[in-house]
């Protein structure tokens, strides 16, 4: 018999005040997932955010889509055919496609979304990925025609990467983008039901979702910044799931019971960015820094191994990426090759060096390593932490030192998304400003033939290590941690869908 | 009467404190080597397109020109767009506010609760052995920072106790109501109690990590006013009338040392502002500082503007309270 006196009858008090603040488990057809940021706009064509993309693809459709391993498959397009000249590309929709609000998706959503919209001036991001586009013919609800006025051969792949989701034509034109942007309405999987700024979203299943019907009800996203936080709300069950944790906090999770945690490669990049001219003018002193990073030890150092080394712009697996070149490192042909230019350890190359310092785990310590590395071959390096948006700045005035650490993510795969923007001297990512192999990468966005396509890239991306364009240094990796119950599709560009999630 | 001339010239006041600022904070922000206009495009924008952009912006024009403009339309409401969100300003400060407002408030009571217990218990242990221990307490306390207590607070009742929520505001079954944009107020007044509650267990944690290292200079303050207080004469003559200790301190004592502690916890409530970036940050509260530490991020020169703005009228706004209160609570200054 249990005796009630007052200091047990408070304990019990306490215990269950305490108990009662947590929230509730989880119920079996829901699950909570802790997101390291916020969608800036609901008008998915609006902004390209990476972060978000897993979110929109639960509320929205894209034309096309990407399956796990990467390859573009049928989604709301059915059929698609890129003319020979790859100068119009010709689309086929399903028919059972309805908007949340009921109204059919037809071919004359897809025409409003990728040229009216653009046309009409409004402020989307999508506007520069089909900069290409005269127009969209629309010749049933089912089937249309895009033209271009020059070789767009990677449309494809845009209409299944950022900011590519069909909006509703009718529903837009009656509320405003401004208004949709409040109350959005997809095609997709999830139905937004809240959004509160900075702190969380509440999606529900879409019972008349043309597709798979997802296995959970309720998707609750909490968005939560603070890595730690992030860390202390799946060890604490507060959350189901959550990304982007430390790579050192992986290891300590594993050990947990009940919880499952993975450090998996994706399509992102850890690379150096280099100039052309000032101190790395000379491609010996360009090479001899390359092959004096000992990428395998900062993968070791950094990403608990996980990290893969990568020899060009772009990750094994992707259609640009060459499996049986290497660029080895090698310190003794690093001091060989600065010797040639007249440098050696007593009299080092002087060169400048930037990295960001928090915006993509370990980039400063990374940076500080590499300084390490090249001192010992007879580089002598100047570190200077820069921030994310003061980079920017620095690369449209031309202003970026010799070598930047830089991480840059294209979920496609596509070598055009890697090589072509990192190294076109026209666009706002190259500190590469040479045009002899500048007017080659620039070349190479208007090739049409899909096989002649990835072969130029190819040769670009060795061509571009050999000369010493390019320093690519890691394939990045993402983690991941959640509850061992917890099931869901990996999808090899870091994507954690919720639709893919069910319990076990 | 006098307490609203006086309040009305302390606002009057702000004016043109509230221009400086603003001026200030726009050059400030505009020769920061930030690239708004890059920012604000796609990785794959042409570099003619962000100058196009930049153009859009007005950001090629001369600075005086620029504020110029930034000034015509501030007075009439209209602060401009995120560069990132692509929203007017004001709607996203607005939708913000409220919530840094409520941790604020609640942040204030933690401390203002905190100080004042701790000022009269420091008061009353001194000349005794414990007295070093206790202001050895009141250091440590003050030593340690806001989002240093946050992250402790979610290792201790978070993780190791699983006792306190400590993400956002309400549990993940609940829906937010919405009537005046604070979460507490609009609770009450839909009589949603379950949400009431929710948001009173999420608020705990930040507001106790937030209000924790302002209450000990409260506690220093009224302490040392009380010590000043009692070497007065009417201390003495009270004590001499028979009045009891506890008496003399409360009723006597404290209504004149609570003066230069109020001015404190004013000037207190403006910082604690400020301090909530981090401690909002920390636990996803959806206030006006995580909007902040975002503009900061993406170099989001309308909202930084605008929340540095909103700060400055906020802490005017809060001393010319203050300065209300003292008239109120001090007739001597009345008279004057």
């Amino acid at each position: 018999m249990v005796a009630f006196t007052r200091r047990n009858l408070l304990q019990t008090a306490t215990i269950g005040t305490l108990m009662g603040a947590l929230p509730a488990h989880a119920a079996d057809d829901g699950v909570t997932i802790g997101w390291p940021s916020d969608v800036t706009s609901w008008d998915p064509n609006q902004r390209f955010t990476p972060d978000a993309q897993s979110i929109f693809k639960a509320v929205f459709d894209q034309p096309l889509d990407q399956d796990a391993k990467l390859k573009l498959v049928p989604h709301l397009i059915t059929k698609w055919d890129m003319a020979p000249d790859a100068r119009s590309l010709a689309l086929e929709f399903r028919d059972d496609v309805l908007f949340h609000d009921g109204s059919k998706m037809t071919a004359a959503d897809f025409r409003y979304t990728f040229f009216e919209r653009i046309k009409a001036g409004h402020k989307v991001d999508i506007a520069q990925s089909m900069r290409k586009v005269t127009d969209i013919e629309v010749l049933s609800p089912t089937k249309a025609v895009m033209h271009f006025d020059s070789p767009a051969p990677t449309v494809p792949v845009w209409l299944a990467f950022l900011g590519s989701f069909i909006v509703p034509k009718a529903y837009m034109e009656k509320v405003s983008p401004e208004a949709f942007a409040l109350k959005p309405i997809g095609t997709g999987p999830y139905k937004l039901v809240e959004h509160q700024m900075n702190a969380r979203i509440v999606l529900e299943r879409n019972d008349a979702y043309w597709g798979p019907k997802p296995a959970l009800k309720r998707v609750t996203i909490e968005i939560i910044k603070d890595p730690s936080a992030r860390v202390a709300a799946v060890q604490s069950g507060q959350v189901d799931i959550t990304t982007s944790v430390p790579v050192r906090e992986v290891t300590r999770l594993k050990a947990q019971p009940g919880l499952v945690a993975d450090l998996t490669p994706v399509t992102k990049v850890i690379i150096l960015q280099v100039r052309n001219d000032e101190g790395f003018a000379d491609s010996n002193i360009r090479l001899a820094a390359h092959h004096a990073i000992d990428k395998k030890a900062l993968s070791q150092a950094f990403y608990a191994g996980a990290a893969v080394p990568v020899s060009v712009l772009g990750v094994p697996g992707s259609p640009g990426y060459l499996e049986d070149f290497t660029f080895g490192f090698d310190p003794e042909l690093s001091k060989q090759l600065l010797a040639k230019s007249g440098f050696s350890l007593d009299k080092p190359a002087k060169i400048r060096m930037a990295s960001t310092n928090g915006q993509f785990p370990s980039d400063y310590d990374i940076a500080r390593a590499i300084v390490q590395m090249w001192k010992k071959v007879g580089i002598e390096a100047e570190l200077e932490v820069i921030e994310y948006a003061k980079y920017f700045e620095l690369n449209r005035g031309n202003k970026l030192p010799e070598a930047t650490l830089y991480t840059f993510d294209n979920a496609t795969g596509d070598p055009e998304i890697y090589t072509g923007y990192l190294m076109n001297p026209k666009l706002p990512f190259s500190p590469w400003k040479d045009m002899t192999l500048g007017q080659k990468v620039i070349d190479q966005f208007n090739v049409a033939d899909e096989k002649a396509r990835i072969a130029g890239w190819r040769a670009l991306n060795k061509e571009a290590t050999e000369t010493g364009a390019a320093m690519p240094l890691l394939q990045s990796v993402m983690t991941v941690v959640r509850k061992k119950s917890l099931e869901l599709t990996p999808y090899g560009n870091g994507w954690i869908l919720p639709q893919t999630m069910r319990w076990g | 009467m006098i307490l609203l001339g006086t309040l009305g010239r302390r606002l009057l006041a702000a004016v043109p404190i509230l221009f400086v600022v603003s001026l200030l904070l726009f050059v400030a922000l505009r020769v920061l080597p930030v690239d708004p206009a890059a920012m604000s495009m796609p990785p794959n924008a042409t570099r003619d397109e962000i100058e196009a952009a930049r153009r859009d912006m007005g950001l090629d024009r001369p600075l005086v020109e620029q504020y110029g403009v930034w000034f015509d339309h501030a007075v009439r409401g209209d602060f401009g767009r995120s560069i990132h969100l692509r929203r007017p300003a004001a709607g996203l400060v607005g939708e913000t506010l409220p919530s840094t407002i409520e941790l604020a408030t609640a942040a204030m009571l933690v401390a203002s609760v905190l100080g004042l217990a701790g000022g009269l218990l420091l008061f009353a242990l001194r000349d005794r052995p414990a007295e070093t221990i206790a202001e050895t307490g009141t250091t440590l306390l003050m030593s340690v920072p806001e989002f240093l207590w946050a992250l402790l607070f979610i290792f201790v009742f978070g993780v190791a106790l699983q006792a306190m929520p400590f993400t956002g505001r309400l549990d993940p079954g609940l829906q937010r109501p919405m009537v005046t944009g604070f979460l507490l107020l609009d609770a009450v007044l839909t009589l949603r109690f379950d949400v009431l509650r929710s948001a009173l267990v999420h608020l705990v944690l930040p507001a106790i990590a937030l209000g924790l290292a302002f209450a000990p200079p409260i506690m220093r303050v009224l302490r040392a006013s009380l010590l000043d207080t009692y070497h007065e004469d009417y201390i003495r003559q009270a004590r001499l009338r028979g009045i009891s200790e506890t008496r003399i301190l409360l009723r006597h004592a404290l209504k004149n040392a609570i003066l230069p502690t109020l001015t404190l916890m004013g000037v207190q409530f403006g910082f604690l502002f400020g301090g909530s970036l981090l401690v909002e940050v920390i636990y996803s509260y959806p206030g006006m500082g995580n909007l902040m530490v975002d503009a900061v991020r993406n170099a989001d020169l309308p909202i930084i503007q605008l929340v540095g703005l909103t700060y400055c009228v906020v802490v005017l706004t809060i001393n010319s309270l203050v300065d209300g209160l003292y008239l109120v609570l001090n007739p001597r200054l009345r008279a004057r």
